[in-house]
């Protein structure tokens, strides 16, 4: 008996909990999108990302990235002058197309938000755009790279990394550049992997180089050990693979101990650190394209690094929260135009007015000059090669697509 | 010819770590007729604590050096005799570490449903699984962790080198070690007995509570010496891991015949054969119907031996 009322003190204390939490929720949504008090506005920015499932290293890095941008745009001058200050709010998608959906649900029904920075994955993306562009709130993807997001024909939809119909000739013109003539191609199977891949065996075999043949496998795969003796058996100059780094790390390690000595090429999401980490000496000789120059040279990156760095208490940024960083920016950037020009950027004027103004960005970010394009992709059509040299991404070429 | 060797050796090291976590699943059904679905993450949470017990004991940064035990941890790495005492104790510590987790959950998760309907421990086994797989995430790291290079490879021909020779005796011998422990020594039978009718064997004197922590040990040591091998092997441990070898391991469990001890060994190794075949055999750019080809066998044995290779088909008694 003393059981069953201790049970129903808890529940009734538990409830109570609850709907007190529900309050202070409201009570604090109601607050912010309206100026308060102190004539402070505070706006919403979203982030998704897979947070605890799926690509979680570069959800964590684009968290991270677009953090540190409001953090840095709370405490600038503009923004203090503006009155007005950003919060974020997160969304994790799990790497899920349905949990993506529910994300860009839940972060819609913040009538303060204004944009959203994410999602990461291509298959991500794409389905959680419609809601975005349905509700009038910005999306820039900060690594989507599968062209399909921006051909869709929303407003309002946006990405500040290149696409993979750039990056995936880029990659097949470097190789056959080195004199490297027959391929092989490989992909995940995902939106990503399979896009870029795609576009690599089209440009490889349209420039006179030969695709041996063409294999699919899945993201969570991680014996390849049959596959690499295969295709070691065929000798190819070069194996391409699309998809990502914790993917393709033990693909390289595999087929080095099948006794392999082609190099790996893959894309921007193979483009980390850990990717030699995990791979260790196996991986020697391997290569990667990025989008845009190396951020070393940049000058505004320099202290990006820095800062990252110190804020999070790391060793090194990963690719994607320069991009996050550059996105949220954009973001906040044209949101304190609006501001100053209407107000209130949550009306439905003050939307369109955010959708223009990002549409027209032009502004040095850390992952260099951050423009859109009538369908809202980058105009930075830089694509880079790197090379694992001594344990570590050495830059190679850079090529510009966009001056063609 | 020399390619069909390469992927049989690829099939068996395959199969030799399908076979370790197999068990984990048919002990467990056997004795439980319950399917732990949280055994993945054992094998997840061994790989994590021998990539620690490693890390302690090996890296001049970690652990042992700094505590002023920098001349053992160069012994450790400097011979050959250092190498296979550390690698020793390396296993026994994941081992055992691993084991008291699973006998820990078994108390915690599963015991005080032992009576219930059979589902409530199966869903319990998913929370579990669910809550082990986000501790690692929260409390270690989301990204993939680099597994100690330190085992010393020596290339052979045929593909073959020696850390696929030290998985493939290493799981051999394990095997045909719980092979005997559970036919020929006490606690065997006492397993043995209990598997068959819980209640006549706690009648004849058996403490089934023992006899199923035991289990629990057992189980999860073997996924725990298979999560070794699988970083060791691959390079990398994350959290989530567990995923595709568990699935693998239950294939390999129910195709031998789940409940039965050898027919799990078999199972893993025919199923890890059967993948690296079949891509080895499929043409050109279908190498990802390797799954298809697993399950299709899986589906074909299960018509024609309902209970798997090796299991007994039960007769419902009417």
């Amino acid at each position: 008996m003393k059981f069953k009322t201790l049970a129903i003190v808890l529940f009734v204390a538990f409830l109570a909990i609850a709907l007190v939490g529900c309050n202070g929720g409201d009570a604090g949504g109601g607050d912010d999108g309206t100026t308060t008090a102190t004539g402070v506005t505070t706006y919403t920015i979203g982030v998704a990302a897979p947070i605890t499932q799926g690509s979680v290293a570069q959800g964590m890095d684009i968290k991270r990235g677009a953090q540190l941008a409001i953090e840095t745009m709370n405490e600038s001058e503009e923004a203090k002058a503006a009155g007005v200050q950003f919060k974020m709010v997160e969304g994790d998608d799990m790497s899920d197309d349905k949990t993506a959906v529910t994300v860009a649900n839940t972060l819609i029904s913040d009538r303060n938000l204004i944009g959203v920075v994410g999602h990461y994955n291509s298959r991500c993306s794409i389905p959680a755009s419609a809601v975005y562009s349905e509700a009038n709130v910005v999306m820039i993807s900060p690594g989507s790279t599968n062209p399909d997001l921006t051909l869709q024909g929303l407003s309002g939809v946006f990405r500040t990394c290149a696409t993979d119909d750039l990056q995936g000739p880029a990659g097949a013109l470097f190789a056959l550049d080195m004199g490297l003539k027959k391929a092989i191609v490989i992909d995940d199977s995902d939106t990503y992997g399979e896009g870029i891949a795609d576009f690599f065996y089209e440009a490889f075999e349209d420039n006179g180089g030969t695709v041996l043949f063409r294999e699919k496998t899945q993201v969570a795969e991680r014996d390849f050990t049959a596959l690499a003796t295969k295709i070691t058996a065929e000798n190819p100059d070069i194996v391409f693979f699309g998809g990502g780094f914790e993917t393709i790390a033990p693909f390289s390690k595999q087929m080095h101990d099948a006794g392999s000595s082609a190099p790996i090429m893959g894309g921007d999401a193979m483009a980390e650190q850990d990717y030699i980490d995990i791979g260790g000496s196996s991986v020697e000789g391997d290569y990667v394209t990025n989008v845009g120059a190396p951020v070393e040279g940049l000058p505004a990156a320099q202290d990006f690094v820095a800062a990252y760095k110190a804020r999070f208490n790391l060793d090194s940024v990963g690719n994607f929260a320069s991009y996050a960083y550059d996105a949220a920016f954009a973001i906040m950037k044209a949101a304190l135009i609006v501001h100053e020009e209407t107000g209130d950027v949550t009306t439905p004027a003050g939307r369109d007015a955010l959708i223009a103004e990002v549409e027209k960005s032009n502004f040095e970010g850390v992952t260099g000059t951050i423009s859109f394009n009538e369908n809202g992709d980058t105009n930075n059509k830089v694509i880079s090669l790197y090379k694992v040299v001594d344990q570590a991404w050495e830059f190679v070429e850079s090529m510009d697509l966009g001056a063609k | 010819m020399g390619i069909l060797i390469q992927q049989i050796v690829n099939g068996v090291t395959l199969g030799g770590m399908y076979a370790l976590i197999a068990l984990g699943y048919t002990l467990v059904y056997g004795i439980l007729l319950m399917i732990n679905f949280a055994h993945a993450e054992m094998f997840m949470v061994g790989a994590y604590i021998g990539l620690f017990t490693l890390k302690f004991l090996s890296d001049p940064a970690w652990g042992m050096a700094r505590l002023g035990l920098g001349p053992v941890q160069e012994f450790f790495t400097g011979s050959v005799l250092g190498l296979i005492i550390m690698f020793i104790i390396v296993f026994i510590v994941t081992g055992a570490l691993t084991g008291l987790l699973g006998v820990l959950i078994e108390r915690v998760a599963y015991r005080p449903l032992r009576n219930a309907p059979r589902l409530a421990p199966l869903i319990s086994a998913i929370g579990v699984s669910i809550f082990l797989q986000n501790a690692v995430l929260l409390w270690i790291d989301s990204k993939p962790i680099p597994f100690p290079d330190i085992f010393p490879i020596v290339t052979l021909p045929y593909g073959l080198n020696s850390l696929k020779i030290f998985i493939v005796v290493t799981s051999i011998v394990l095997l045909l070690g719980l092979d005997t422990l559970v036919s020929r020594t006490k606690i065997g039978k006492a397993m043995r007995a209990t598997s068959q009718d819980r209640g006549a064997a706690q009648l004849m004197g058996i403490n089934i509570n023992s006899v199923i922590a035991a289990t629990f040990f057992i189980g999860p040591a073997l996924g725990a010496v298979a999560g070794i091998f699988y970083g060791m092997y691959y390079g990398a441990v994350i959290f989530n891991m567990g995923f595709f070898p568990g699935i693998k391991a239950f294939t390999a469990a129910v195709l031998g015949g789940i409940g039965n001890l050898r027919g799990a060994m078999l199972g893993g190794f025919m199923l890890g054969m059967i993948e690296a075949l079949a891509v080895g055999f499929l043409p050109a750019g279908y190498s990802g119907y390797k799954d298809v080809v697993a399950f299709l066998v899986l589906i074909i044995v299960l018509i024609f031996r309902p209970g798997g290779l090796l299991g007994e088909s039960v007769v419902e008694k009417v």
